[in-house]
């Protein structure tokens, strides 16, 4: 087979994972003559495909042979689709090609499973060997743990890599017994766990991630987010990723939809960020008589709206936590705002120009004890239609628009 | 009259010159480089002050290295008054001292904090955005075409992460060139080089297609989303970016 069939199965294959982040490490390359690369600590996006996805690392299966048959995926046992498989030589020549070309940040090496869980990660790892030692590529690596792998490779792979992560794929252990039946809970957390207890600057420097598929099984919004908050606590994971389900098979058990949920996807990164940057907590979003989150507004809106009480608040002197509640306001906006306030007055046009996005936070604040808007209009309905209304514009695609319609 | 005061373009020759109308108290009308047209109000000032070579670090123990970081990258936008920007950005500096970069009710501290960050993302987008072409004797080739001047910044990058390859990258709006020798890079003049015999590796056309083969594979066609692929990298650059110059969209 031509190394550019190759390519794109392999490529093709491994595109349904969400994770492209090439952040975290502060690699630099060793002393050797013909050494290249280093990892940028911020990471770099290379180029954007057509969905708007960034791509940062060459994202590639060393293989789509799989003894797996999860019925989600495009390469379970029982699709009958043309199989690849990449030696590690052709993995490292794309990679040093492409990497000296500035095409990519580094590799995202992940694979099917080929006779064993071990004898995968053994072909993982010569891979990644050859291209850290005969190579000398210092470029950030993102490697797949394969479940069900003895410690001894993890702890080989780890020393490798920039990230190694698993993928959950699925909040609940039914939900992962119904489409992933020879995947176990038990074999993800044991990565986890390994990683989490082993992890310093040389053993996965930049952390782990994980993957949850969205609208595969009935799980609700709480479900998923009650394990990514379980999961950021007990495994100290960098990054949850969500990803929209796409019908690529069909199966009794698979729900029969057209149209990936890519806004409930979006609201879910919206809440994530609230977890992880503005101190929110799952409970504070969501709760067993409202499991799923609004389509309409993003979840922080969603709260202020229902904490209508507790605002507007005063943006000369309310505190850190009280600003980064404000729909609007960011961890970036808001510690400039507690620089700045200290040394003059603010204006509604300061704030503006901090990166205050005003048309949303107008609503919930006031400034030097005064309201910008009609104060008679601050009531929950007016401004939650004006928020809705906000974030519906032209460009808004199609698909968004009938889930809209949906409620 | 509009005083304009003019230097030849180099950020040391800013510096020397913003320190003399400080020094003597002078608030000039503008600041201008040589190409300066002067129209019938104007009173064209060119001091031709002494060449001093140490001014760059006398500012920055001065005003302080983040507050010089700020101005260089100002100075490297293509901003028109950016040299009247940084001037009263510095001359801010003695009433506000180290506070003065917390000053955004001042014009030209928001400004600058602006201009800046404006400069930063561009040159962290073209250490994405910059495609590299093998040449024969396996000299790599960028051109690239940023609305600032960030040649530099992008040239620091790559002498750590090529620092064993040979490579030039040119600017093609600036007509400028940074030349990495394994060592050192230096920045020069378009017209310095012969850049029309250049040819390209027997290889290279053949990892061009791979890469535009994977670039087209990784696109989830379900999420297609263009108006977001814009957003992120505009057309703008487009030209100089292998996989969407050369990519036969209909492929697909």
């Amino acid at each position: 087979m031509e190394l550019k069939e190759k390519l794109s199965i392999l490529a093709d294959s491994a595109k349904y994972d969400a994770s492209c982040s090439s952040s975290g490490s502060k690699r630099q390359s060793n002393g050797n003559n013909g050494a290249i690369g280093n990892a940028h600590y911020a990471g770099i996006c290379h180029s954007f495909a057509k969905d708007g996805r960034c791509i940062s690392l060459l994202k590639i299966l060393m293989t789509n042979i799989c003894i797996f048959d999860c019925k989600y995926c495009l390469n379970r046992r029982s699709n009958n689709i043309k199989r690849a498989l990449f030696t590690p030589e052709e993995v490292c020549a794309i990679t040093m090609n492409f990497y000296r070309r500035n095409y990519i940040e580094g590799l995202f090496l992940s694979s099917g499973i080929i006779k064993s869980p071990d004898y995968t990660m053994e072909l993982l790892i010569k891979t990644i060997s050859l291209l850290r030692n005969k190579y000398h590529f210092g470029g950030y690596i993102h490697a797949k743990a394969i479940p069900g792998a003895s410690e001894v490779y993890l702890k080989k792979l780890g020393s490798l890599v920039d990230r190694m992560s698993a993928n959950i794929e699925l909040p609940t252990s039914s939900g992962l017994k119904l489409l992933a039946p020879n995947k176990k809970e038990g074999e993800v957390s044991k990565i986890m766990g390994y990683v989490r207890d082993n992890r310093n600057k040389n053993y996965v420097p930049a952390g782990q991630s994980t993957q949850m598929i969205i609208g595969a099984t009935k799980e609700t919004d709480l479900n998923i987010m009650q394990k990514s908050e379980s999961m950021y606590n007990n495994y100290k994971l960098k990054r949850v990723f969500y990803s929209a389900y796409i019908p690529i098979n069909n199966g009794k058990n698979l729900p029969s939809i057209n149209i990936p949920p890519l806004k409930r996807e979006n609201r879910l990164y919206q809440a994530d960020w609230l977890l992880r940057y503005y101190g929110f907590k799952v409970g504070d979003l969501l709760d067993e008589k409202h499991p799923n989150f609004n389509i309409l507004v993003d979840p922080k809106a969603s709260w202020s709206l229902q904490h209508l009480d507790e605002f507007p608040k005063e943006i000369s002197t309310c505190s850190m936590r009280d600003l980064l509640k404000v729909p609007g306001i960011g961890p970036t906006s808001a510690k400039r705002i507690i620089a700045s306030r200290k040394h003059f007055k603010l204006t509604f046009n300061d704030l503006k120009k901090m990166g205050v996005v005003l048309k949303r936070a107008n609503y919930f604040i006031t400034l030097n004890g005064r309201y910008n808007i009609d104060s008679s209009l601050f009531n929950a309905k007016f401004i939650e239609g004006n928020l809705v209304l906000g974030e519906i514009n032209p460009n808004t695609q199609v698909e968004h628009l009938e889930q809209l319609r949906l409620f | 009259m509009n005083r304009v005061y003019i230097y030849n373009g180099s950020f040391n020759e800013l510096l020397n010159l913003i320190a003399y109308l400080l020094k003597n108290k002078i608030k000039p009308d503008n600041i201008h480089d040589e190409t300066y047209n002067a129209n019938l109000f104007d009173y064209v000032i060119n001091l031709d002050l002494p060449n001093k070579k140490d001014i760059i670090s006398k500012f920055h123990d001065y005003f302080g290295s983040y507050n010089m970081h700020l101005v260089y990258y100002v100075y490297l936008s293509s901003v028109q008054n950016k040299e009247l920007i940084i001037f009263y950005y510095l001359l801010n500096y003695f009433k506000y001292r180290e506070n003065l970069p917390k000053m955004r009710n001042l014009k030209c501290v928001s400004e600058v904090l602006r201009i800046s960050k404006q400069v930063g993302n561009e040159a962290h987008r073209f250490k994405g955005f910059l495609r590299f072409k093998e040449l024969k004797e396996h000299v790599l080739y960028a051109t690239i075409a940023p609305d600032n001047n960030v040649l530099e910044i992008i040239s620091c990058h790559f002498q750590k992460r090529l620092k064993n390859e040979y490579w030039l990258i040119k600017d093609e709006k600036r007509q400028i060139i940074s030349v990495y020798n394994k060592k050192n890079f230096y920045i020069a003049s378009t017209n310095d080089f012969n850049l029309k015999d250049l040819a390209l590796d027997d290889k290279e056309k053949e990892i061009e297609k791979l890469w535009v083969t994977f670039y087209n594979t990784i696109f989830i066609k379900e999420r297609k989303n263009e108006s977001c692929r814009m957003n992120f990298m505009p057309k703008k650059y487009w030209h100089n970016i292998l996989e969407m110059s050369d990519n036969d969209e209909e492929s697909y």
